[in-house]
C-alpha cells in the first residue's frame, strides 16, 4: 500500500505539472493573441502518464478484494479479532435448517 | 452473525456468502471509482474538454477502471462478488457527479482564472 500511496502521488504532481504549464502556455497565447487549440505536447504526455500512474494507484491502495466463499482457506475461522482464544470454525452446519421450537425452553 | 443464509435463485451453490467480505470489497470499489472519477475530471480540465467529448472522456476512463477491477478480481468474480453487475456497473453514476464538479473546477481555474 505504500507503494501505491507513492504513484497515486507522483501521478498527482505530474498532473499539477501539467496544469501549470497548460496555464503559462495559455498566457503566451494571450500575449501573442492566438488561440487555444490544446494544451502543449509535454503537457499533454505528462497527463496521460500522470492519469496511467493514478489509475494505477487507484487500483491497488484500496484493500484488496476478500474472497466471499465459504470454503475458501481464508474464510475457515470466524473469531472475535481480538481474541483468538474463543475460534469458531465456517461449517456447513450452518445450513441446515434449524427450527427453534424444537429447543429446550425452560 | 458474519455469514448469512442467501439462497439463489439460478444454483443451489454457493448458498452461504460471507457478507462482511463482499461489503468490504464493494466499500473498495467505490473508493477506486471515486478516486479515478477525480482525477478524470481534473485532466479533462486541464486538457479543455467541453461539452460531450468531456463525457466521452468520463467514460473511457470509467471503462479502463471497470478493466482494472476486473483484473483486480482476477477475472472470476464468483469468488469476490455476487454479480458481475457490481465489477463493472456499480458506482458509475455516481462517479460521473464527482467527475463533472472537478471538471469546471479544473477548466476554471486553468482556462479561466
Amino acid at each position: 500500500m505504500g507503494l501505491g500511496f507513492v504513484v497515486g502521488i507522483i501521478g498527482g504532481f505530474l498532473i499539477a505539472h501539467a496544469a501549470f504549464s497548460t496555464i503559462q502556455y495559455r498566457g503566451e497565447l494571450k500575449i501573442m493573441e492566438e488561440q487555444f487549440t490544446g494544451p502543449p505536447f509535454n503537457a499533454v504526455i505528462e497527463l496521460l502518464v500522470g492519469l496511467g500512474l493514478c489509475l494505477w494507484a487507484g487500483l491497488a491502495v484500496p484493500t484488496k478484494f476478500l474472497s466471499i466463499l465459504p470454503h475458501s482457506d481464508e474464510n475457515r475461522v470466524v473469531s472475535l479479532p481480538a481474541n483468538l482464544d474463543f475460534m469458531v470454525f465456517n461449517h456447513r452446519g450452518k445450513v441446515l435448517p434449524s427450527n427453534p421450537d424444537l429447543k429446550l425452553k425452560i | 452473525m458474519a455469514t448469512q443464509d442467501k439462497r439463489s435463485d439460478t444454483s443451489d451453490f454457493p448458498e452461504i456468502i460471507n457478507t462482511d467480505n463482499l461489503q468490504s470489497n464493494m466499500k473498495s470499489i467505490y473508493y477506486s471509482r471515486t478516486f479515478l472519477s477525480i482525477i478524470g475530471g481534473v485532466i479533462a480540465g486541464i486538457w479543455g474538454f467541453t461539452g460531450f467529448t468531456g463525457f466521452v472522456f468520463y467514460f473511457v476512463v470509467m471503462l479502463a477502471a471497470s478493466f482494472g477491477l476486473a483484473a483486480k478480481a482476477k477475472f472470476s468474480a464468483d469468488s469476490y462478488f455476487d454479480s458481475w453487475n457490481r465489477v463493472l456497473l456499480d458506482g458509475i453514476l455516481g462517479g460521473l457527479m464527482s467527475f463533472v464538479l472537478f471538471w469546471t473546477f479544473a477548466y476554471d481555474i486553468v482556462h479561466i482564472f
